[in-house]
């Protein structure tokens, strides 16, 4: 509660701090998205490699629902939210037939899949143009159509659904993802219908994506191809594994750090990727509890000490 | 319209056989060795630049694609050894993670020393031309590739089945427990096993050069592909893998005449409909 707390104060200050909100507004519908990872990786156990299949899904019919039905923004976002979670229930349950490893694969190749029909179906998705004309965004009459404004409703809608995903974590259903994460054979047996959460919680981790790409689609108001391609699947494991696979908020701070680095070092030099990708090397071998697991560490022997 | 549906087949059993060579690899790697190679495109991509540096320097592509394979696999050997070993009590998230990085590493390698425009080498000499079909020709270096490809798999079919190491090979994957107790280090064959599964993608990469040339990304999007090929063909078998790489090329080769649109989709439409009809794969087991 009292981290909950913290967050809420450092989301709200930021936009004084960094006078930056278009990034700001975008570390926060990455860190949704991560977040939304961290919940089948965290407490399933299972590596989604196909985040952007959702938040895609998601963008994509939001942006639609503004621009074709004139939708207010809360039902459009409410209709990727709605995308996201069918989506992934659909993957969700093809990709959950086969051993751990083997579902991985099929998230990933499902996104490819997901990409190409983007790609192709132009007159929906604008295909390599990307989706334009999205309508500046505007609640119940206010305009949101200010980058700060912008900012902070998106910081209410993320921080809300961070709220869910800690009730979820702390409820019973958690509880069960969590035991299906540590012996699957033996949640079986104890009699939990293991196929059913594993689908419901994909079915979760999609909508949150879908409603992460709604928010990124009216932030720009444009949806370009990236939204649903395996560069940003990849990106979301790593912010993920970087922050800490741990702790939802691990995921959230990946996210932002990841955000703000490929922001500012993709100016100094354009091959750090390659930096980090050593960094990211050494992470997975010697530090895997990621920065979340090491501030963990220091603020428990702090308190001992 | 005589011959270009039968190129159109043709380039489809190259495209095919390609992929047969990457699935192969993969399916040592992931299906048998158990390791969730994800960068295991990146070293396809990675062997078409070699490649792509030894025939630029050389000026021989034989040579290339000898050397190739050694350096790719001798990559391959460090990685298991010294990471895929490691992380292996960790989990198969964690080999998943690493194997992710190593794609950025290698992707942005490839970039900063290559450049990140394409790269093209020419069709070898004695190579060049063509066997006439109608009105059209075929590539007589596509008719190499096709059987060069099949010989290379046959070979490492043959070393798996047939000699002495690969039962050892066979046995160790079956348990290792057992093996290690007869006094045989399994560990360091499943390395080598790892080694000649990358060497594999790596010399897919190497002989798709003269063909498409290189891009940085190249090893991506064959990524997805050649994971459809094992899904349909089965995991961990290798005929399975041989069989559905040339099943994939010809699918997209006969989508690009029949729907251009749709011949990457109609891909994974058929690993969907595998893993709905039959989640082991056509010749998997189980």
């Amino acid at each position: 509660m009292r981290r909950f707390a913290v967050l809420v104060v450092i989301v709200a200050l930021a936009p004084l701090v960094l006078r930056y909100p278009e990034l700001e507004t975008q570390i926060l519908t990455f860190g949704l998205l991560a977040v939304a990872f961290n919940l089948l990786l965290g407490q399933m156990g299972f590596l989604s490699f196909g985040q952007a299949t959702f938040n895609g899904a998601g963008a994509y019919v939001a942006a639609s629902a503004l621009i074709d039905a004139h939708a207010a923004l809360p039902l459009a976002l409410l209709a990727g939210l709605l995308a996201g979670g069918a989506t992934a229930g659909l993957i969700g349950a093809l990709a959950i037939t086969g051993r751990g490893v083997y579902g991985v694969m099929l998230t990933f190749a499902f996104n490819e899949m997901a990409y190409y029909i983007a790609f192709q179906w132009r007159d929906v998705t604008g295909g390599d143009n990307g989706l334009r004309g999205i309508p500046t965004p505007a609640l119940f009459g206010l305009s949101l159509d200010d980058a700060t404004r912008y900012y902070y409703f998106t910081a209410v809608v993320v921080l809300l659904a961070f709220a869910a995903v800690l009730r979820i974590i702390d409820s019973p259903f958690g509880a069960v993802l969590r035991a299906i994460r540590e012996n699957e054979n033996r949640a079986r047996a104890i009699g939990f219908r293991v196929r059913r959460y594993k689908i419901a919680a994909f079915a979760i981790s999609g909508a949150l994506s879908g409603l992460a790409g709604g928010l990124y689609a009216e932030l720009f108001r444009f949806v370009p191809l990236q939204a649903i391609d395996l560069d940003t699947s990849t990106n979301v494991v790593i912010a993920s594994l970087l922050g800490g696979i741990g702790s939802p908020y691990g995921a959230l701070l990946g996210a932002a750090i990841f955000t703000v680095l490929s922001d500012s070092l993709s100016h100094v030099w354009s091959h750090w990727p390659l930096v980090f990708g050593l960094i990211f090397c050494a992470v997975v071998l010697f530090f895997r509890g990621g920065l979340w697991g090491i501030a963990d560490r220091w603020t428990r022997r702090a308190a001992h000490a | 319209m005589s011959g270009l549906v039968e190129i159109q087949l043709l380039n489809g059993i190259v495209q095919g056989m390609i992929y047969a060579l990457v699935a192969a690899g993969l399916t040592l790697i992931f299906g048998m060795l158990d390791i969730p190679n994800f960068a295991h495109g990146a070293f396809y991509a990675l062997g078409a630049y070699v490649a792509f540096t030894v025939v630029a320097s050389t000026g021989d592509f034989w040579l290339a694609i000898a050397v190739v394979p050694l350096v790719v696999a001798g990559l391959g050997l460090l990685v298991d050894a010294f990471a895929m070993r490691r992380l292996a009590r960790a989990g198969h998230v964690y080999q998943i993670l690493f194997t992710l990085g190593l794609v950025l590493i290698v992707q942005e390698a490839i970039v900063l020393i290559w450049g990140a425009d394409p790269t093209s080498v020419d069709v070898p000499r004695g190579l060049d031309g063509g066997v006439p079909l109608g009105v059209v020709s075929f590539p007589y270096y596509r008719l190499f590739l096709v059987a060069a490809s099949a010989l290379v798999i046959g070979v490492v079919w043959l070393g798996l089945e047939r000699t002495k190491y690969g039962a050892i090979i066979r046995a160790g994957i079956d348990d290792p427990e057992m093996v290690d107790c007869i006094g045989i280090d399994v560990q360091r064959l499943f390395t080598i096993v790892f080694g000649i599964g990358v060497g594999l993608a790596g010399l897919a990469g190497a002989l798709i050069l003269p063909i498409r040339g290189g891009q940085p990304a190249m090893g991506q999007e064959l990524m997805a592909i050649s994971f459809a090929v094992v899904v349909i063909g089965g995991l961990g078998s290798y005929l399975g893998a041989v069989v559905g790489g040339i099943f994939v090329g010809l699918t997209q080769a006969i989508m690009t005449i029949v729907y251009p649109a749709a011949s990457e989709v109609a891909i994974f439409a058929a690993m969907a409909l595998v893993i709905l009809v039959r989640p082991q794969g056509l010749f998997g087991k189980r």
